[in-house]
């Protein structure tokens, strides 16, 4: 093969990204900006349709029978509210590339094969909640993303990454904290610079978890803040969540 | 109301039952750990049933739509073990990534026959470097440590050889 044009730096990253050799800290960066900015997101998007019929042409392992189970289980709550979205997906696959829209033709055909089902107490972790997402931006200067969270219902865990870098100041820690319709902080755990921190979410703290509630990050002196119920150093970063 | 989800549960068997084997191979490949692979792949489904209405069949094929969510997030994953991470005995998991085959050049004239051309177009190291790259989801730290290769001399070949690829895939 005859030797290629370079890649712009842009269509460059946009590859790397769809690869996956980029750091942690890179991904973050490149989902960021595929979010603000339309031609790179084309650009990822292409390496994607160019780079994962790699993934189709990989000899298939066979998933453990229980599995299904646990996604069957974990879908329960949400059945009602997601019909319409399925729906579109469907249609949506249709007019699509692959032979699963023969899938609605079995569907058909299944539905009409189907005794009627009344829905049982799942006997499995449901999820509880709906799949949240935040970016907590720096409330002095330009206002960057600080901190990425993301509540999982069906583990019950916030998921919290840090992107700030590391720079060893014994002196201050990062402490998360979830500020609900109330207006009351209750504190979430301590985040370690440029790490990500899987918190999981105590029953009593579920209901503050929704749409609208603001994620919060103070500066605090080590160990956290001396004050259970409100931070006592400057709010470095704030956002809200909101569905997924 | 109950028969249409009814239905859709259905519908979401379907492509688990298209789809799934393929998915678990390369979480597998990417985590090198079953329960992880099998975490992995419950995130996936429930993701693709609860953002179902942000698929858009005019911009990707539902396997590269789900083949993305897979490796995104065992790539997470793998990245939360820290930036050097990466699967240690890949060879001993046999799983294969099926490269050359019978199979693979009967479907030749399929999406997966042009990459897999376009890839063995590349000088062997090179193909050899992406193919790493994207079924075990590792860093250019790690694939550069793994070949005792320096950090800049990995990336150039990555680089050189996805604009190489392009540059085969749209002849």
């Amino acid at each position: 093969m005859s030797e290629a044009p370079e890649l712009s730096e842009l269509e460059a990253l946009a590859a790397e990204h769809a690869l996956g050799v980029l750091t942690s800290a890179e991904r973050r960066e490149a989902e960021a900006r595929m979010a603000s900015d339309p031609a790179f997101a084309a650009e990822v998007e292409a390496w994607r349709a160019r780079l994962m019929p790699m993934a189709e042409n990989v000899v298939g392992i066979a998933a453990p029978q229980a599995l299904w189970l646990r996604i069957e289980r974990s879908l329960g709550a949400n059945d009602n509210q997601e019909t319409g979205r399925g729906l579109r997906f469907w249609r949506g696959t249709a007019a699509g590339s692959l032979t699963l829209a023969a899938a609605s033709v079995a569907v058909a055909v299944m539905l009409a094969n189907q005794p009627t089902r009344t829905v049982v107490a799942p006997t499995g972790p449901v999820a509880q909640g709906q799949l949240l997402d935040a970016s907590l931006v720096s409330q002095t200067g330009q206002p960057v993303p600080l901190f990425v969270a993301a509540y999982d219902p069906t583990r019950k865990a916030l998921i919290v990454t840090s992107l700030v870098t590391p720079n060893n100041d014994p002196a201050h820690v990062h402490e998360l904290w979830v500020i609900p319709a109330d207006g009351k902080p209750r504190p979430l755990g301590i985040l370690e610079p440029g790490k990500t921190k899987a918190i999981p979410m105590p029953e009593k703290l579920l209901p503050s978890l929704a749409a609208g509630s603001a994620l919060a990050v103070s500066l605090e002196p080590p160990g956290g803040s001396p004050k259970v119920d409100t931070p006592t150093g400057p709010i470095t970063a704030v956002g809200k969540l909101a569905k997924i | 109301m109950r028969r249409c989800a009814s239905g859709e549960r259905a519908a979401l068997r379907q492509l688990y039952d298209a789809t799934s084997s393929k998915l678990f191979a390369v979480c597998l490949r990417i985590l090198s750990d079953r329960e992880e692979a099998e975490d992995v792949l419950q995130e996936v489904y429930v993701t693709v049933w609860r953002r179902a209405d942000r698929f858009d069949a005019a911009r990707a094929s539902v396997m590269t739509w789900v083949s993305t969510i897979a490796r995104n997030r065992s790539i997470d994953r793998l990245r939360a073990r820290g930036p050097l991470a990466y699967a240690d005995q890949v060879d001993d998991l046999e799983i294969p990534d099926g490269g050359v085959s019978a199979e693979t050049l009967m479907v030749a004239a399929g999406e997966e026959g042009r990459l897999h051309h376009c890839l063995g177009e590349l000088d062997p190291r090179t193909e050899k470097v992406i193919r790493t790259a994207f079924f075990e989801g590792v860093t250019y730290e790690a694939l550069a440590r793994r070949m005792d290769t320096p950090l800049g001399t990995v990336k150039s070949w990555v680089r050189r050889g996805l604009a190489k690829l392009k540059g085969c895939l749209s002849q």
